[in-house]
């Protein structure tokens, strides 16, 4: 019972701050304003040839699914991560920075146990954003093609080329962004740990950003290619594996295991550090 | 309740706080005294479980902070210096908050500590909307939620217009009339801890330099008002004789010890210098911190 006031009152504060919302807002603007791209640009030529020449009906596949998820990989890569980073990295350095951390500290609640329930806060936020993200593509997509099948193409390094009927389709959108959600949670956790250093909230945010930054940016680097599957971008792909044929599980759950430990070292991190930590006005 | 044993707290090379103990009896208005950044903070930071010592031990309601810092803290309730809450919340919604940290609250619970502290019709406005006396209200007010026995108050007054000085003074008095709290104090306003205390301790450079009664600080020197046709020549004969030890105001001196007014005016009469008054006078709390900061420099 206490469990759940407190969860929900970390909610009301995580939601009640106007900041909290400009990564929804940012990609409704993000969304409509690619659709409008879409609308009056010749972007079909090229799907198009790629349909063809696999002997597809273009018709059949330029639909509301295929639209919301070519509309998905810009936010995905630098929306998603921006917004996770900004929330995680306020949740514990803004109440610290502001004062009401010792607030709370005077009351009998356990560091961890209060950390525990912050981060369960950002973990729903995170799973919320990609929820919105995703169903938002679709429903403002819709607003603009049909509902029809479904065509993937995703080039190197997961290389992905499918098509499929718009139930099927709808399944493994919904799916992948299942697998989105732990990605956000990730980012999510990361920049909850540099939260609870004694640091400045954009700090954490910036530090959080950056180490996924630096893992793109090594990832690309070709001698660095072998150690790929170290890389925290390898395994937030899995995501787009999903839409594969046949989906290749083994390589999912690998990811998801490990995104899950990684998840639980950022937190076991934050929290030693939060525990040892002098909390002072 | 509150008991801290050989207690320091160092920050890198700086030591904030050295061998401090400090003993606060049930049912005492108990008065932490000293400038800025003389530990202080510190001191009832390591009391809340928010800072942790270097070394010493803490007992708070009879329960070690370090080790059992929920238990200790089950019947405590803080305020800090200019107080902060979640500003786009109502004060009710903040109550609601913050007690949830603590144990289920009933609404009459936090319906009775707004109406206590003065709060009522103005609980369900945004916090941004407060006038500072109402944050200091309100922080009051979630200090009473979970029915502390214990109240630590750092720099309560802090900010405050002298009605609401005036105001906080009374509310604390009330509060340890009414509901028999202990308290512990920790201010800058001498005046305030003279007329709310029952035993202070004084902190200068992250040491205890005084602990006892207001009434034995106030008599801890001798002053004694002396009017005469020249203080100055008086005094230096005085001290000639290692009969006085200080002197001040032009009408002020301090009696070494085993010196009596009547021995005094024997000297003046002595020496045929016009005495017209001497009478001992109490000094206030602010002339001995002061003398003490001077001596512990």
């Amino acid at each position: 019972m206490m469990f759940y006031l407190q969860l929900r009152n970390e909610l009301l504060k995580l939601f009640g701050k106007k900041r909290t919302y400009i990564g929804f807002g940012t990609f409704l603007i993000a969304q409509n304003a690619m659709l409008l791209a879409f609308h009056f640009s010749n972007w079909e030529r090229g799907v198009s040839r790629l349909l063809e020449g696999n002997g597809y009906l273009t018709a059949n596949y330029i639909s509301a699914l295929s639209v919301a998820l070519i509309m998905l990989f810009p936010q995905i890569l630098f929306l998603m991560p921006l917004y996770a980073c900004l929330v995680g990295g306020d949740m514990v350095a803004k109440e610290a920075e502001d004062g009401t951390l010792r607030m709370i500290l005077s009351r009998p609640i356990s560091r961890v146990r209060l950390l525990f329930i912050k981060w369960c806060a950002g973990i729903i936020f995170s799973i919320l954003l990609v929820v919105v993200l995703g169903g938002m593509a679709l429903l403002f997509a819709r607003m603009w093609f049909p509902w029809k099948g479904m065509f993937v193409f995703i080039p190197e390094p997961e290389r992905v080329f499918n098509v499929m009927s718009a139930a099927q389709g709808l399944k493994i959108y919904s799916l992948s962004h299942l697998f989105l959600g732990i990605n956000a949670a990730t980012m999510t956790t990361l920049a909850f740990m540099f939260s609870c250093f004694n640091m400045k909230p954009a700090a954490a945010t910036v530090l959080g950003f950056s180490v996924l930054l630096l893992n793109l940016v090594m990832e690309n680097i070709p001698f660095l290619q072998d150690y790929r599957e170290y890389m925290l971008l390898y395994h937030f792909r899995a995501w787009v594996t999903v839409y594969g044929q046949p989906i290749p599980w083994s390589r999912i759950l690998e990811s998801l295991s490990i995104l899950g430990a990684v998840n639980v070292t950022f937190f076991i991190i934050g929290c030693t550090v939060f525990q040892l930590r002098d909390i002072k006005s | 309740m509150i008991e801290l044993r050989q207690i320091c707290k160092t920050f890198g090379k700086l030591c904030a706080v050295t061998d401090l103990d400090l003993c606060v009896p049930k049912g005492e208005i108990f008065g932490l005294l000293g400038h800025n950044g003389a530990g202080k903070s510190t001191a009832i930071g390591m009391m809340l479980g928010q800072v942790w010592p270097t070394r010493g031990e803490i007992r708070i309601c009879g329960h070690d902070v370090t080790r059992d810092r929920q238990k200790a803290l089950q019947s405590v309730g803080a305020i800090f210096e200019s107080p902060v809450f979640y500003d786009y919340f109502s004060g009710w919604r903040n109550l609601e908050i913050l007690c949830h940290y603590s144990a289920p609250t009933p609404k009459a619970r936090i319906a009775e500590v707004i109406e206590w502290v003065g709060l009522s019709g103005r609980e369900k406005h945004k916090v941004r909307t407060y006038s500072h006396g109402m944050r200091a209200r309100l922080a009051l007010a979630q200090a009473l939620l979970p029915k502390p026995e214990l109240l630590i108050l750092d720099e309560p007054s802090d900010g405050l217009d002298p009605e609401g000085i005036h105001e906080m003074r009374e509310t604390i008095l009330r509060l340890h009339r009414e509901l028999g709290l202990t308290i512990l104090l920790s201010s800058h306003l001498l005046n305030e801890v003279e007329q709310l205390c029952t035993r202070i301790a004084v902190m200068n450079k992250g040491k205890k330099v005084f602990e006892g009664k207001v009434s034995e600080a106030k008599q801890s020197k001798n002053w004694v008002r002396l009017r005469v046709g020249d203080f100055a020549e008086a005094v230096k004969c005085l001290r000639e004789l290692k009969m006085v030890e200080e002197a001040r105001e032009g009408q002020f001196i301090t009696l070494s010890e085993g010196v009596t007014n009547d021995q005094i005016v024997k000297k003046v009469v002595e020496q045929g210098m016009p005495l017209f008054e001497i009478v001992g006078v109490e000094q206030t709390l602010e002339d001995f911190y002061l003398s003490l900061m001077k001596g512990s420099r």
